[in-house]
């Protein structure tokens, strides 16, 4: 084991990270703000990936690339004003069954359309051949998850941190009774922050699906993943969940250098000891979930 | 107070005996109606009694049904596609002739059902988990009394599945299996298994890797955890450690994984210039799709050109992973849509004509399996399953595939020849599904082994009640 390795299994673990934080930014972004556990998100990375992989079949991956995100947080804004609003005030127990239910009804729609087949979802050509970055050599596709994933984050700090609407946002994941009586228009709100969650969610799943191929089931496999990175980072924090997002990415492969096994049960351990040294997570804030 | 009344018999009235006669004269009428004599109720009778009721064995009714359970969801999806269409032509050609019963001998099938009853089916989602694999099985069994089941295409749940077909005493024809342990520790006595194991794949293979790769080769397995991937792991080994390759190390996998990263990481990592995927369905696909995009086909290692090997091949796995990524790759498989045999030329026209596409493998076994299951039936001459076990042990036919194969009593695995193939370039493809080209078929006495060698024992005709 020399430098090189250690480093090259740390980008593995980065470029897992990253379709980790992707998720789970969305997640915690509906959670912290809605309140509400959005059991479907797995679902909207499953729509990005069928929607992309349809799209590049069609035409290219840069347009799959440009249209399918915005698809996706249509898709979004569809589902909130049609159904989850309605649960806003239900308990939480009533909105984890309703939009897990949902997850089912997508995932077997899905299905239904496109079979339980694996669907090649390929990568551009040019990033099919692994490219020379210092330490060996890399699939670029996975350079680029980690890439976008980075300038997504930004992209997200940015505009929640410099703009009118972030500003709304942050205050109303801290007091959205206060937010009405300032005169701000909550529910409009809540349906653009729904939809900027699916947002990441379809960018994920174009981005994703290239690496894993496309079946209905891909949405559940990221969702335990994604939910775990979301309570470890702390409920409704947003650069908890990046944090997060990281290390069980670099947990899940450098793992694998010390004792294989292991790799299947490192999150769930790091959870494990996470929540009881932190019962609300790394950056949990008081009042979130209790 | 009771009544006396109900104590004596009234006296048979004159329109009494009348009724009586005309009851039984249209009964009777309704039997030469029928086509069969009264007669016919006296030796179903006689059958009935000369063996006891084991299982969903006697079966009432002129119809008779078998039960499918297939991965429709999960890793092997595809494999498990492939098989329902597969046991729905079986099922055509068992009621209507057809099909392999041209070729197969010997043959007692008539191409009018079994023993006088047509066939039905019914079949259902496995999951490739072998609980939802058993709790669907016993659904069969118990509610839709079926006479016999097949189907899986993950080991684990064919593993599930013979032991409840043990318990329960209804016949087992497994389809698409390939670990040991299904005909070796596990083997049960209501199990019958016509697909190649993990051991046949490893002999047949490990003289070719060392022909084609050199003897001097460092061997990294990632493997699926479960019992197939384990008993592939072992058998690879084995056989190719005998040719002089070392191992450098094992990772298992759990079985569905989508993203091989973190272990595909730890492969370049390694000083290994081979590696060896024991994976199979869509975690080939992703396994090896990802190995390519890593750079495993063109890196140089220890002076040498790194190479990737698939033990268990399939062309809905190749087709999954792409012409590009599978040219040149090294695998085994069970049978394979080009033999020109009679019976293989037969069943991939009669399969091309319904469904449009070539059957895989995992077809071709789920096929013969319910072919193999109606004839013994026919030549047992019941459906009662002892009787029915004793005719397919030992069974010796030929007709579909190369040469003889034999049921062999001991351990209930078919022995036959079986094939290497390679992943054919995509410059010499004749079609879409012209994936796979065959390297070398690998004679029956090669593969052939002492039944001893896995261990395991078959357990009871009549299975225990506890």
């Amino acid at each position: 084991m020399n430098a090189a390795n250690l480093s090259l299994q740390l980008l593995t673990g980065l470029q897992i990270g990253a379709i980790y934080v992707m998720i789970a930014l969305g997640l915690t972004l509906i959670f912290g703000t809605l309140g509400v556990a959005n059991f479907a998100h797995g679902a909207l990375f499953m729509i990005g990936a069928y929607l992309g992989y349809v799209v590049a079949e069609a035409t290219n991956h840069w347009v799959a690339f440009i249209a399918v995100p915005p698809a996706v947080f249509l898709v979004g804004i569809v589902i909130e004003r049609t159904l989850v609003r309605f649960f806003y005030n239900r308990p939480a127990s009533d909105q984890i069954l309703v939009t897990f239910g949902l997850a089912l009804v997508l995932q077997e729609l899905m299905r239904w359309i496109f079979g339980g087949t694996n669907l090649p979802y390929g990568t551009p050509p040019w990033a099919t051949v692994p490219v020379d970055i210092g330490i060996g050599y890399y699939p670029p596709w996975r350079l680029v998850i980690v890439g976008v994933t980075a300038a997504a984050v930004l992209g997200l700090f940015l505009l929640l941190r410099y703009t009118r609407f972030g500003l709304v946002v942050r205050a109303g994941m801290r007091d959205p009774e206060m937010l009405g009586f300032l005169g701000i228009d909550v529910p409009k709100r809540f349906t653009l922050v729904f939809g900027l969650g699916a947002l990441f969610a379809g960018i994920a799943g174009v981005i994703g699906g290239p690496i894993t191929g496309v079946t209905p089931d891909i949405g559940m496999a990221v969702l335990v993943p994604s939910f775990l990175v979301v309570v470890i980072g702390g409920m409704g924090s947003l650069a908890g969940a990046v944090i997060s997002g990281l290390i069980l990415g670099e947990a899940v492969s450098l793992s694998v250098l010390i004792y294989p096994p292991s790799t299947q049960i490192i999150v769930y351990l790091i959870a494990a000891v996470v929540l009881l040294w932190r019962p609300r997570g790394l950056l949990g804030v008081k009042g979130v979930m209790e | 107070m009771t009544s006396n009344k109900s104590r004596f018999p009234k006296p048979l009235s004159r329109r009494a005996v009348v009724r009586a006669t005309a009851l039984a004269g249209t009964a009777f009428g309704a039997c030469l109606a029928a086509g069969r004599g009264p007669l016919g109720f006296v030796r179903d009778a006689w059958a009935e009694k000369a063996y006891p009721a084991l299982g969903n064995y006697p079966i009432k009714g002129s119809t008779v049904k078998f039960g499918f359970t297939v991965p429709l969801t999960g890793a092997y999806t595809d494999e498990g596609n492939d098989e329902i269409k597969a046991y729905k032509l079986a099922v055509k050609h068992i009621n209507e002739g057809g099909g392999i019963l041209s070729t197969l001998k010997p043959l007692n099938l008539k191409g009018q059902g079994i023993l006088g009853k047509k066939v039905d089916f019914v079949s259902g989602d496995n999951q490739t988990k072998p609980d939802a694999a058993r709790e669907n099985a016993r659904r069969m069994i118990e509610r839709d009394g079926i006479i016999m089941y097949s189907g899986c295409s993950s080991s684990a749940v064919a593993v599930a599945l013979q032991y409840l077909a043990q318990e329960k005493g209804v016949i087992y024809m497994v389809g698409l299996s390939h670990s040991n342990d299904t005909t070796g520790k596990d083997r049960r006595r209501y199990g019958f298994r016509e697909f190649f194991d993990a051991y046949m794949s490893g002999v047949a293979l490990g003289p070719i890797l060392a022909k084609e790769y050199g003897k001097d080769r460092r061997a990294f397995h990632l493997t699926a955890d479960y019992t197939w991937g384990h008993t592939q792991y072992q058998s690879m080994k084995d056989a190719t450690e005998k040719q002089g390759w070392k191992t450098v190390k094992n990772i298992m996998t759990p079985l569905g994984t989508k993203d091989f990263s973190q272990y595909l990481t730890a492969v370049l990592n390694s000083d290994a210039d081979v590696v060896v995927l024991n994976h199979y369905g869509a975690d080939m696909v992703n396994s090896l799709t990802q190995a390519v995009r890593f750079g495993m086909r063109d890196k140089q290692v220890n002076g040498k050109h790194m190479q990737i090997v698939v033990p268990l091949y399939s062309r809905l796995m190749a087709k999954g992973a792409g012409a590009k990524n599978i040219e040149g790759i090294l695998g085994t498989v069970n049978w394979n849509e080009k033999l020109t045999d009679a019976g293989s030329k037969i069943f991939v026209k009669a399969f091309q004509d319904v469904y449009k596409e070539p059957p895989s493998q995992a077809a071709q076994t789920a096929y013969l399996q319910t072919i193999l299951y109606a004839n013994a039936v026919e030549r047992a001459g019941t459906f009662y399953p002892p009787e029915v076990i004793k005719a397919l042990e030992g069974f010796e036919y030929e007709g579909f595939g190369p040469g003889k194969s034999t049921y062999r009593a001991s351990d209930h695995q078919v022995f036959k020849d079986i094939y290497v193939v390679r992943g054919k370039a995509p410059s010499k493809m004749a079609n879409q599904f012209d994936l796979l080209e065959i390297v070398e078929q690998i004679p029956r006495k090669e593969v052939e082994y002492d039944s001893k060698l896995l261990g395991g024992d078959l357990g009871p005709y009549i299975p225990n009640k506890t």
